[in-house]
C-alpha cells in the first residue's frame, strides 16, 4: 500500500491527525466470495479469453496490413478481395474483444483510434474524404497516421477505404494514395494492437493485477471487487449491443440504416454476432457461475439459453442493413434481438449480479 | 443526423407526459404531508423507478413514479418545489411541487446535452440550475430553467471543467459551486469511462448573475485521479467537496476537503482504516449546519458511513453499512440511507439511490 504524495504542505492543511474515533456495525456487508474460486475465474477469463483475444486480434491486423501492402503492389482484383476479406477478419477479431471496455484499451485514446463510432456528425467521413482528396503523401506514413484525428486512423476510415466511394481506384491504379494511406491505417491498428498485446502479456503487470485481487493490489483490492469488474464487462457489453449497435439505427417509427456499424462493408452483423460470441466466450470460459449459489445455478442456464438464440438469430440477417430494415422477416429478428439483449442485461444485472451479493444489481452499485 | 439519444429524450418526454397524466389529486395532495421531510430517488421492487418522501425516522410518506432512474434531487424552500435529474447520461428532470400548489413539469436536456445528475435552485426559487454535459465538446456546462416560466430553457453558463458533477448555490445566491469530477465521458460509450489517463478534476465558483469564473482550484498532478464529485455548503460559505478516486486500488488518497472563496483547498487527513473502509470513493456528501458535523457515505469496499466534526476535522463516528447510499442533514446528526433498503433505522422494499435531499432550508 502507498500512501500518496500529501499535498497538503502546499494546499494547507488545516486539521491535525485523528485520534481514534467510534466505531459500530449496523449491517453486514455481503458475504465474502470465495477468493480461491475468484482467483480461478480471474485467471481463465485473462488467460483465455482476454490475452488470447487481443492476440487474435494483432495477428489479424497483421494479415490486413500484409493484404493492403499486396493490394497496392498489384491493384488487382484477388488482391481487392483479398484485402476486403482480411478487413472482415480484422473487424470479426475485433468485435470479439471490443466487449472489454475497460483498462489499456480505454486509456490513451486506444479504443478510439481502432473504433471511431458512431459518427454522428460525419466527421469522420469528412476527414476521410478530405485525405484522400488531398493527396498528402506523410497520410502514407503509418507514424504519422497516428498522430492525426482519432476518425482517420482506425477501421472506420479503413472500411471507406476498401468500401467507399472511389474504392474501385484501388484495382486500377498500383501504388495509388489510397491505397498507401490504406496500408497505413492498417499498420497503426496493427501497431495499438501490438501496444495492447504488450502491456496484457507482461507476467507481472495488468494480468497478474487481475489473477491475484489483494490490499497491495492496484486493480482490486478484494475479489468481490474483481468479480464486479467481470460482471461489468459482461453488463456493459450487452448494453452496447442493444443501444450502440442496435437501437442507434432500429428504434422509433424511421429506422436509420447508414447509422448502424460497418454498413458500407456489410458487417454490421457480423460485428455484432463477434460481440456475443465475445461475451459468451467470456461468460462460459470464466466460470463466472461458479460463484452461484445451490439454488441459483440455473441462472447460468438461463444466460447461455439468451447468448444460444442471439447468436443463432445475430448470423441469418441480411448484411444490406437498409434491406434488413425494410423486410418484415428480417425486422422480426431485428426486434427478436433486441428484446433478448433486454432480458439478456437483466439476467446478468440483477440475477447474476444479485447471486454476487450486488444486492440492487450491478448497474446500480456503481455509485456515481 | 438525429441518434438514439434523442430518440430516447423522445421517448422519456411521451413517458414522462404519460406519467403526469396518470397522477390522481390524491396523489398531489399525500405529496404536500407535512411529516415529509427527506426525498430520495429509488428502484421499486418490481424494477420501476421513482423518488418517495421520507419521515425523519426513514418512514415512507409517498411515492411518486419516474419513467427511468433519478440521481440527485434539488428543494426550494422558498418554493417548496423539489427537483430529480435524471442519471447521467439521462435527459429528463421532473419538477414536483409537494404544497400540491402547481403540477409537476418535466425538463428535457437540449440537443446536444445530457444531464449529469445534480443541480440546485436559486435561494428565490425562480431559476432552477442543472449540471449538463456538451458531449460534444466534451465540456461540463450549467443548463439555466425559468421556474417562473413553466421551466423554459433561460441560456446556460461554462462549468469551466469536464465531467460536471454536483453542483449547489451560496445562500446569496451569487455564486455557483460546481464539481467538475474531470472524468470525459459521452452517451456513446454509456457510462464507461474514458480515458482515466488524463483527469482534469476541479472545483469552480462561478459568478450566478454573469456566468463569469471567480475562482477555479485544480488538483495537484499526484491527485490528479481524484474526481472531486460532490459538495455541499456549511454556514459562512465553506465549501466541503468529497472525490472519488480512480487512480491505483492500493494508494490511499484524500477524500473530503473543504475551502472558502479566496483560499486554497484543504483535505481532511482520515485514517487509514476510514480510507479503506470507504473503498477510495465517496459517494455522497451532507453538512449539518446546526451540529456543525459534515456526513459521508460510500458504497464501496463493502459500505461505510462517517461522521466528520466540521471545526476539528476529525472523524467523530465511522459505521460498516453495506452498500451505504445518501447522506443528508437529520434532527440530530444524519440521516443515511443504503441500496438494501435501509433508511435510518427502517427498512422498506426498495433500492434507495444515491442521494437524498432535505425538505427545508439550510439550517
Amino acid at each position: 500500500m502507498r500512501l500518496l504524495p500529501s499535498l497538503l504542505i502546499s494546499l494547507s492543511l488545516a486539521f491535525a491527525p485523528l485520534a481514534a474515533h467510534a466505531e459500530e456495525e449496523t449491517a453486514s456487508p455481503p458475504a465474502a466470495l470465495d477468493e480461491k474460486t475468484v482467483e480461478a475465474i480471474m485467471a481463465r477469463a485473462v488467460d483465455e479469453v482476454i490475452r488470447p483475444g487481443y492476440r487474435d486480434f494483432h495477428a489479424s491486423a497483421g494479415r490486413l496490413t500484409a493484404a493492403m501492402n499486396t493490394l497496392c503492389g498489384e491493384a488487382s482484383a484477388p488482391a481487392f478481395d483479398a484485402a476486403r476479406g482480411a478487413f472482415t477478419d480484422t473487424i470479426k477479431a475485433w468485435s470479439r474483444i471490443e466487449i472489454v471496455r475497460v483498462g489499456p484499451v480505454i486509456e490513451k485514446n486506444r479504443f478510439e483510434r481502432i473504433l471511431f463510432y458512431p459518427d454522428r456528425k460525419s466527421t469522420g467521413l469528412k476527414q476521410v474524404q478530405a485525405t484522400l482528396a488531398s493527396g498528402d503523401e506523410k497520410d502514407t506514413d503509418v507514424d504519422y497516421v497516428a498522430t492525426k484525428s482519432v476518425a482517420i486512423q482506425g477501421l472506420g476510415a479503413l472500411e471507406y477505404i476498401l468500401h467507399g466511394t472511389g474504392a474501385e481506384t484501388l484495382t486500377q491504379e498500383k501504388s495509388g494514395f489510397r491505397c498507401r494511406y490504406g496500408a497505413a491505417v492498417a499498420g497503426n491498428i496493427e501497431s495499438i494492437a501490438a501496444g495492447l498485446v504488450d502491456i496484457w502479456e507482461k507476467p507481472d503487470g495488468i494480468q497478474a493485477a487481475w489473477k491475484h485481487p489483494g490490499p497491495d493490489n492496484p486493480e482490486f483490492r478484494t475479489g468481490g471487487e474483481a468479480i464486479t469488474a467481470l460482471l461489468g464487462i459482461l453488463v456493459h457489453g450487452v448494453e452496447t449491443v442493444r443501444d450502440q449497435r442496435l437501437e442507434i439505427f432500429y428504434k422509433g417509427t424511421q429506422p436509420k440504416p447508414r447509422t448502424a456499424i460497418y454498413w458500407r462493408s456489410g458487417n454490421t452483423f457480423v460485428s455484432i454476432t463477434a460481440n456475443l460470441e465475445g461475451l459468451k466466450t467470456l461468460f462460459d470460459t470464466s466460470g463466472i457461475s461458479d460463484l452461484l449459489p445451490a439454488e441459483k445455478k440455473s441462472v447460468a442456464g438461463e444466460i447461455d439459453t439468451l447468448l444460444d438464440g442471439l447468436l443463432a438469430a445475430a448470423p441469418t440477417i441480411d448484411a444490406d442493413v437498409a434491406k434488413s430494415v425494410e423486410t418484415p422477416a428480417e425486422r422480426q429478428k431485428i426486434e427478436l434481438l433486441l428484446a433478448e439483449t433486454r432480458d439478456l442485461i437483466l439476467r446478468l444485472n440483477d440475477d447474476l449480479g444479485g447471486a454476487l451479493g450486488l444486492t440492487a444489481g450491478f448497474s446500480f452499485s456503481d455509485g456515481d | 443526423m438525429r441518434g438514439a439519444l434523442i430518440d430516447r429524450r423522445d421517448f422519456v418526454r411521451a413517458a414522462g407526459l404519460a406519467f403526469l397524466a396518470g397522477l390522481s389529486p390524491r396523489a398531489a395532495f399525500a405529496l404536500g404531508r407535512s411529516d415529509a421531510v427527506f426525498a430520495s430517488a429509488y428502484r421499486g421492487a418490481d424494477g420501476g423507478y421513482g423518488i418517495a418522501t421520507l419521515t425523519e425516522r426513514g418512514e415512507i410518506v409517498d411515492r411518486f413514479d419516474l419513467p427511468a432512474r433519478a440521481h440527485g434531487m434539488a428543494f426550494s424552500p422558498a418554493t417548496g418545489r423539489t427537483v430529480a435529474f435524471a442519471r447521467r447520461p439521462g435527459t429528463f428532470a421532473m419538477v414536483l411541487d409537494l404544497s400540491g400548489r402547481s403540477e409537476p413539469v418535466i425538463l428535457s436536456a437540449p440537443e446536444g446535452r445530457h444531464y449529469f445528475g445534480h443541480g440546485c435552485f436559486s435561494p428565490d426559487g425562480r431559476l432552477l440550475y442543472a449540471s449538463e454535459n456538451d458531449f460534444e465538446a466534451n465540456g461540463g456546462m450549467i443548463g439555466i430553467y425559468d421556474a417562473t416560466a413553466g421551466f423554459a430553457r433561460a441560456g446556460e453558463y461554462s462549468a469551466f471543467g469536464i465531467g460536471t458533477h454536483d453542483l449547489t448555490i451560496s445562500d446569496d445566491g451569487r455564486m455557483l459551486i460546481a464539481a467538475n469530477g474531470g472524468i470525459e465521458t459521452h452517451p456513446d460509450f454509456g457510462r464507461t469511462k474514458l480515458n482515466l489517463d488524463h483527469m482534469e478534476p476541479s472545483l469552480a465558483l462561478i459568478d450566478a448573475s454573469s456566468g463569469a469564473l471567480i475562482e477555479r482550484h485544480g488538483l495537484p498532478p499526484s491527485l490528479r485521479q481524484l474526481s472531486t464529485r460532490h459538495v455541499d455548503v456549511a454556514a459562512g460559505g465553506r465549501v466541503w467537496f468529497a472525490c472519488q478516486y480512480e487512480g491505483p486500488r492500493n494508494d490511499l488518497p484524500p477524500l473530503v476537503g473543504h475551502f472558502a472563496k479566496g483560499e486554497d483547498l484543504a483535505f481532511v487527513p482520515l485514517p487509514e482504516d476510514v480510507t479503506i473502509g470507504l473503498g477510495n470513493y465517496v459517494g455522497a456528501i451532507a453538512v449539518n449546519r446546526q451540529d456543525g458535523l459534515v456526513g459521508i457515505t460510500s458504497p464501496v469496499g463493502g459500505g461505510m458511513a462517517v461522521t466528520i466534526d466540521a471545526g476539528s476535522g476529525k472523524v467523530t463516528q465511522s459505521r460498516v453499512l453495506a452498500d451505504a447510499a445518501g447522506v443528508a442533514p437529520a434532527a440530530n446528526g444524519f440521516a443515511v440511507s443504503s441500496y438494501r433498503g435501509d433508511f435510518q433505522d427502517r427498512h422498506s422494499p426498495v433500492a434507495w439511490d444515491q442521494h437524498i435531499v432535505r425538505l427545508a432550508a439550510r439550517g
